[in-house]
């Protein structure tokens, strides 16, 4: 069993700071922290935004034990820079293989109610660890993301109490050098209310920025109709 | 009928093999009549999604970055048959084709349906279209497949895509191989 004391948390979210991915990845390394391991942070934009920030991210994968990736479902997947990092640190371990074993988790979430519309950027997530050498310490998925907002997760109330408990269990379980539990899965993966409710919420959150940016009778225009 | 081809190969890594895939799509699209549109996305100037939703409550429709990517949308829009012709990449797509794909969101509308027993976003544009899907890897590799097949089978959902097919090409098929692939694609969807 190997016993991280390095983390790099990766957020994959072009948000940035601002994103849900981060509140949940930070929540995570919060945890981490507090258990004695350092964590390392960087956001996807910063990495691929120039040469340097490649190299940091590349220093910060070799360095670490444990590698989370936090990010957003892009249409069923990975969103593109995320893909891109992958595409450069699976690259980067062919020509400059790593000695020690490292491990990657994932946490994955959606703007749908669904959790398991997040299963194939987990699947593409354990792939890219086995092409790459690293080991697979899990995945946490979680449906209704947009309850986070990008708020951290103690400022978003109880309703996210289930995902709290489950940063719990998988944060306890990571620094004993395990990997995510399934307890820990069942949990993230509870929605928060139910569907019609989040579907209602959503609708009226769309129409209510629509209308503050002038555009609600324009919701429906199709500009490239005929073009 | 139109057919809109989004290549995601980098040109210096996969180019040459899905250069030969694409010859024998434009055959097969020239026996079928199709009218073809295809992009190269490796040689265009697409930048990443913000995930901003600007597209669907500041200017619904349109995107935010003005780039390439507006001739791609619009090509989209015009197309009844897709193509994603991709390196799979850990059982997913290239960055390259991603990219070009997460910027499609404009086609779609921000609110929730229900959709094969789940929710998703309605389509903005009146008409489905068909979704084919080639995936290419360096030899065989059944773990790699399978990931994209569902990936695939997921974009269709997403898409409310009418019918879909998917193939499989390891870099070691020959032009035989490519052109029974190709056949093969258009026959699952039914594209006529």
């Amino acid at each position: 069993m190997m016993i991280a004391r390095n983390a790099f948390l990766f957020v994959g979210s072009p948000k940035g700071l601002k994103s849900s991915s981060q509140a949940l990845g930070d929540a995570l390394a919060s945890r981490l922290e507090t258990g004695g391991m350092t964590v390392n942070k960087m956001v996807v934009g910063a990495a691929l935004h120039s040469a340097v920030g490649q190299a940091k991210m590349h220093e910060a994968v070799e360095a670490a034990d444990l590698i989370i990736f936090s990010f957003p479902l892009y249409v069923d997947q990975l969103p593109a820079p995320m893909i891109r990092a992958a595409e450069l640190i699976a690259e980067r371990r062919r020509s400059h293989p790593h000695a020690g074993p490292q491990k990657i988790m994932a946490i994955v979430q959606c703007g749908f109610p669904e959790t398991r519309q997040n299963q194939s950027a987990r699947d593409i997530m354990r792939e890219f660890a086995r092409e790459a050498g690293f080991g697979w310490a899990g995945a946490l998925l979680m449906g209704m993301g947009g309850a986070v907002n990008g708020r951290p997760l103690e400022k978003a109330g109880g309703m996210l109490r289930n995902v709290v408990r489950a940063l719990d269990i998988a944060a306890a379980a990571l620094l004993r050098g395990e990997d995510v539990p399934g307890e820990a899965e069942r949990l993230m993966g509870i929605p928060f209310i139910p569907k019609w409710m989040y579907r209602r919420i959503g609708d009226w959150g769309f129409r209510r920025q629509a209308k503050k940016h002038g555009v609600r009778d324009k919701l429906y225009e199709r500009p490239y109709e005929g073009k | 009928m139109n057919i809109l081809i989004l290549n995601g190969a980098t040109e210096s890594r996969n180019g040459a093999f899905h250069r030969k895939i694409k010859d024998a799509l434009d055959r097969e699209n020239g026996k079928r009549g199709l009218i073809v549109t295809a992009f190269d996305l490796d040689s265009m100037e697409i930048k990443p999604c913000r995930g901003c939703f600007a597209c669907w409550v500041k200017h619904p429709g349109t995107c935010v970055i003005q780039d390439d990517e507006e001739r791609i949308l619009k090509a989209v829009v015009r197309s009844d048959v897709l193509v994603w012709l991709t390196p799979i990449t850990f059982g997913g797509y290239s960055s390259v084709l991603k990219k070009a794909i997460d910027r499609i969101i404009p086609i779609s509308l921000p609110f929730f349906i229900k959709s094969h027993g789940e929710i998703h976003h309605p389509p903005r544009y009146i008409g489905r279209k068909k979704l084919l899907a080639v995936g290419t890897l360096p030899r065989p590799d059944a773990g790699a497949e399978k990931i994209f097949r569902d990936l695939v089978g997921r974009n269709a959902v997403n898409l409310n895509s009418l019918k879909t097919g998917v193939v499989v090409l390891a870099e070691e098929t020959g032009e035989a191989g490519i052109e029974r692939a190709v056949r093969e694609i258009f026959e699952q969807a039914e594209v006529e």
